[in-house]
């Protein structure tokens, strides 16, 4: 060992290696157990029968109508909270961007629910949205919106859309804070000297601001992205998967395999297929986005 | 510091020693006496820690006691019994007995007289929702079963005699009660996709002479006569056709459907039993004193008055059962907390029942004058619920595949009350996952 590493080399290792192992006891181990856990028909409830299957577990996961449906509504919820989160918070950074009195307040104001427990969160739009005595049925009905009370989360079809809702208003402020940030950078010689050409405001913004937040909508996106399609807290608060089927997204059929039935086999390959799908995702964002942004 | 180098004087340390040498015998004493751990979920914790003082006081045992949400519950022992954590006692659901006496994760205790004695005292349907293959699994905690409530104010406010009797009746008179403005929705039912979804549909179910599988344990909840299709068109009917039960059902849970029936916004209800006690005490119910408990209502041509109940129980792990000390502390902490304590009363039975409402399984209370009195004050008197007591039938799908089929069980019936699926369907949904489910077992 001495011929190939001198004594600051080794010395580092040393040091290095406690932190090493923590990491390998806590990260890399449950990885690579879990996978291993994949690769079994693990029932809990029949503790004595745990064959190895190889990637039998997976192929029952896509067989699953189950899945089907928590795909396509992960992807639904993930394309609204993505998008909807984006756009509001290039909105809000651009508006914090500028100058005007009370702007210090409001961007402090504006880290609240980024500040707010994801429980906390959940339960708050859970009264908002309740049909007896929530917020919203109040406010839309002095506003004569609606006539009568609605069971908001009682609504298959808008449900996703509620618990979106929820969502965006937690993460839209590190987005923007995130975009505020990358906008500080653009230097204002650009802005003037586009003034100075006849752009319009419209112009600067496509031309100027746009380009240049480049790195800071990369990092939202993927972030955003990675976020929205492993939530699970809103959903257990909030919905639990329902009102029948309406919002089971992949989250929500991961807990349910897993800590409902049981089958930690068949649950573990379903979070393995999650966290490809994450990362495979994420990765394409880089590559091909990240050239054009 | 005194001059030796010691931060302590030889005297100090002397103390010291004697003071450990009596703490280590002590602690040693405490050990001969042993501990149980005992885990629950997070009902009745003052009841509980106040019987385990008394425990304590008159046995020399420890208890640890931990406790769960109930929405937890299943998981969080679950995972402890599979990680073999030293848990000696746990409550336990009748609806997880098969799975877990499969499991090898419950000890019977048919070989403990000390505990099958109080089979003697116990009414007959509670033993029988411990037993499971033949053997028992253990002592109960409570018993209870789902009720037809009604509030009376509204009934009277509504010109309404009697309460009804079948659930024909019951359309009827929400009706009535609906175009005198009284109530928008006076049928309340919780029918939120939750661990107490299955008591409620079962309750209905069985009250419309339906079953979910026959006594061979085979699907026949599809079955349009015999089966939960009626149950599930009245659910249907009740909420798109007659509009007297609100869409919101499918997201109120049982402790919200409680306190909406207590507002007194609803005129009809299916709520456990031992909710009476929180209805109709003004300190927690606007509608206390008007809540009164009538027999459930017949539903269709095979129509019955029976209704669902379910247990919960003390459950001994076979790794409290296989060791002798263990096992001792175990079936000691049993019969204080499931059956007389060391006075020979049953203490923890009645304070259930005169704290919070839980029923009890065990007869000689039943004529004590307390229980009495509760049934009185709380309930205007207990004839109607020891009648409807004995019409109380024990989930009939409970097996070991339970906790899985469930979860399709649960999705099934909102998406009849969504009106998103036919009854017929959506239970023939249900059985495909249920014969699915059981030939996997085999």
């Amino acid at each position: 060992m001495s011929r190939w590493f001198g004594y600051d080399q080794r010395s580092a290792a040393i040091l290095v290696f406690p932190v090493v192992a923590v990491l390998l006891a806590v990260a890399a181990f449950p990885i690579l157990y879990s996978f291993w856990i994949s690769l079994h028909d693990i029932v809990l409830t029949r503790p004595l029968r745990r064959p190895f299957v190889w990637f039998e577990n997976y192929g029952r996961v896509f067989e699953d109508p189950r899945f089907w449906v928590a795909v396509w509504r992960t992807t639904v919820y993930t394309v609204v909270t993505v998008v909807v989160t984006t756009i509001l918070a290039v909105l809000v950074a651009l508006l914090l961007n500028e100058t005007f009195p009370g702007q210090r307040v409001l961007s402090a104001l504006l880290l609240l629910p980024w500040a707010t427990p994801s429980v906390v969160n959940g339960l708050m739009w859970k009264w908002i949205y309740d049909p007896n005595y929530g917020l919203l049925n109040g406010l839309l009905l002095q506003a004569g919106l609606i006539e009568r009370y609605r069971v908001w989360l009682g609504d298959p079809d808008l449900t996703l859309l509620l618990v979106a809702n929820a969502a965006t208003w937690k993460q839209m402020p590190l987005a923007a804070l995130l975009l505020i940030v990358t906008m500080k950078a653009i230097p204002d010689d650009l802005y003037r000297a586009a003034k100075v050409d006849g752009a319009t405001v419209f112009q600067r913004f496509v031309h100027i601001t746009l380009p240049a937040l480049r790195p800071g909508l990369m990092l939202v996106l993927v972030y955003e992205t990675m976020l929205s399609i492993r939530h699970f807290d809103l959903f257990l608060i909030m919905t639990q998967g329902g009102p029948d089927d309406a919002t089971f997204v992949m989250s929500w059929l991961v807990y349910v395999e897993t800590f409902r039935s049981l089958r930690f086999g068949t649950g573990a390959a379903m979070a393995y297929i999650l966290a490809m799908a994450t990362f495979l995702l994420s990765w394409a964002f880089i590559r091909f986005l990240g050239k054009r942004l | 510091m005194d001059g030796t180098g010691l931060p302590l004087s030889r005297r100090q340390v002397a103390s010291l020693l004697a003071g450990g040498a009596t703490l280590a015998a002590a602690g040693a004493h405490a050990q001969a006496r042993g501990t149980v751990t005992f885990i629950g979920w997070s009902a009745a914790v003052d009841q509980v820690r106040a019987h385990i003082t008394a425990f304590e006081r008159a046995t020399g045992i420890r208890v640890n006691y931990e406790n769960f949400p109930w929405a937890q519950f299943r998981t969080a022992l679950v995972t402890r019994l599979v990680g073999n954590a030293p848990i000696d006692v746990s409550w336990v659901s009748d609806a997880w007995l098969p799975e877990f006496a499969e499991a090898g994760w419950l000890a019977d205790i048919n070989d403990i007289p000390d505990l099958m004695r109080y089979n003697a005292e116990a009414a007959a349907y509670c033993t029988q929702s411990m037993t499971y293959r033949g053997r028992q699994y253990g002592l109960a905690y409570y018993g209870d079963h789902m009720s037809f409530m009604v509030n009376t104010d509204i009934l009277r406010r509504a010109g309404i005699s009697a309460p009804p009797t079948t659930w024909d009746e019951v359309i009827e008179q929400s009706l009535r009660i609906k175009q005198q403005n009284i109530s928008e929705f006076p049928l309340l039912l919780s029918l939120a996709a939750d661990t107490w979804l299955i008591e409620f549909v079962s309750a209905l179910t069985f009250s419309f002479g339906g079953r979910f599988v026959d006594d061979a344990g085979a699907a026949v909840m599809q079955d349009a006569n015999r089966g939960a299709v009626r149950a599930a068109a009245f659910l249907r009917d009740a909420i798109h056709r007659h509009r007297v039960l609100s869409p919101g059902a499918v997201e109120t849970g049982e402790i919200n459907g409680l306190r909406a029936f207590g507002t007194g916004a609803h005129a009809f209800a299916i709520v456990p039993t031992y909710r009476i006690r929180a209805l109709n005490d003004p300190s927690q119910s606007p509608a206390a004193g008007n809540i009164r408990i009538a027999l459930m209502p017949r539903g269709g041509p095979q129509g019955t008055n029976e209704t669902c109940g379910w247990i919960r129980f003390y459950g001994m792990t076979p790794g409290a059962k296989n060791d002798r000390a263990r096992r001792a502390n175990a079936v000691r902490f049993m019969e204080f907390f499931g059956g007389r304590d060391t006075e020979g009363n049953y203490s923890l039975q009645r304070l259930l029942l005169t704290d919070l409402g839980l029923p009890f399984c065990t007869t000689p209370l039943a004529s004590d004058p307390a229980v009495q009195e509760f049934w009185t004050r709380w309930a205007g008197g207990g004839e109607v619920i020891a009648q409807q007591s004995a019409l109380a039938r024990k989930k009939d799908v409970i097996s070991p595949w339970f906790g899985e089929w469930v979860e399709t069980s649960n999705q099934v019936w909102q998406a009849v009350c969504l009106n998103r699926a036919e009854p017929a369907a959506a239970m023939q949904t249900a059985a495909t996952r249920w014969t699915a489910l059981q030939r996997a077992f085999r």
